[in-house]
């Protein structure tokens, strides 16, 4: 029992290690994907990489203020 | 051809980072209590993690449709590769220790030191190790490799990993503490969140520019912004 907890939050841990950066990472792609199905313009998902590279440096950040 | 070799660079070093931790619980366990049951141990989870690869590897490339299947498996590489990068950053600007294999080899031991059942601990420590340790490669691989179509190439990146960590760990005998494993996950984070990005992004629908050549810029785009982090929150590295 105590192995498969360990492999269950192992498999959460996979995509999981702040649910607010997650969340928002789903909200950039699911916003991302409500306007690439709109707008079928070359080269839209990099607005998209802008939008998650921003929120990586966002949260990292936050982290830090956190730890500090 | 692009496509392929980021698939076979993000399985090699992933497996790489997982396998040195892995090797440093095996070799504790072996050293400390005997080889027997450890190496039946590892077997037994990389048996285990051999069947997660074929059973859900061959679902994913036979059942799933190529949109979905870029869709819903890039935004997870996205996930995983931004957790790893996330991580890197926080260990890179020197507000995270770097992980320490000798640590992690002492810690091992200290905990078989009051272990009676030598034989049983010995084979459930190095199996729960290595099978934990291993699913990150799972994913890695079947992800990559799934929506590659590349399955085998992936397979083969991670295996050629593993082989050449453990064949490092029987000629050295100790935990390789020099290996950068930092600098690995913070390169497999970048490659990773740059294919799930390039996949994601195709399953919505969208086309890229000049096709495979645009995980390069994506790539840019990530290690541009992730150094960005690290001169914004940058510490004194710790201990």
């Amino acid at each position: 029992m105590k192995f498969l907890k360990a492999a269950a939050s192992e498999v959460i841990g996979l995509f999981v290690g702040d649910w607010t950066q997650t969340i928002v990472s789903i909200v950039i792609l699911a916003a991302g994907w409500l306007v690439v199905s709109r707008i079928h313009q070359i080269g839209i998902g990099f607005i998209v990489a802008v939008a998650l590279a921003a929120q990586l440096v966002i949260a990292t950040r936050l982290e830090a203020r956190r730890r500090a | 051809m692009g496509t392929q070799l980021f698939t076979f660079g993000a399985a090699f070093l992933g497996s790489a980072v997982e396998s040195v931790e892995a090797l440093t619980i095996v070799l504790a366990v072996g050293l400390t209590r005997g080889w027997r049951s450890s190496l039946y141990g590892t077997v037994a989870a990389l048996v285990a993690l051999a069947v997660l690869v074929v059973l859900f590897g061959q679902v994913i490339v036979a059942r799933v449709p190529e949109s979905t299947l870029k869709l819903v498996i890039g935004t997870l590489i996205v996930l995983f590769g931004l957790r790893w990068l996330h991580k890197a950053i926080l260990r890179s600007a020197g507000l995270v220790a770097h992980h320490d294999e000798e640590k992690s080899y002492e810690e091992t031991i200290s905990e078989l030191k009051g272990a009676v059942r030598q034989d049983w601990v010995a084979f459930t420590i190095c199996f729960k190790g290595v099978f934990l340790e291993g699913l990150e490669v799972v994913f890695i691989v079947i992800a990559v490799g799934g929506t590659s179509k590349g399955l085998p190439v992936a397979v083969a990146g991670g295996l050629l990993a593993m082989i050449a960590v453990a064949a490092t760990g029987v000629v050295v005998r100790k935990p390789l503490a020099q290996v950068p494993e930092n600098t690995l996950k913070y390169a497999v984070g970048i490659i990773l969140t740059s294919l799930g990005t390039f996949w994601g992004v195709e399953g919505m629908g969208a086309i890229w520019p000049l096709d495979f050549v645009s995980i390069f810029v994506l790539a840019a785009l990530y290690f541009g912004a992730s150094r960005l982090a690290v001169t914004m929150i940058r510490r004194p590295v710790l201990a």
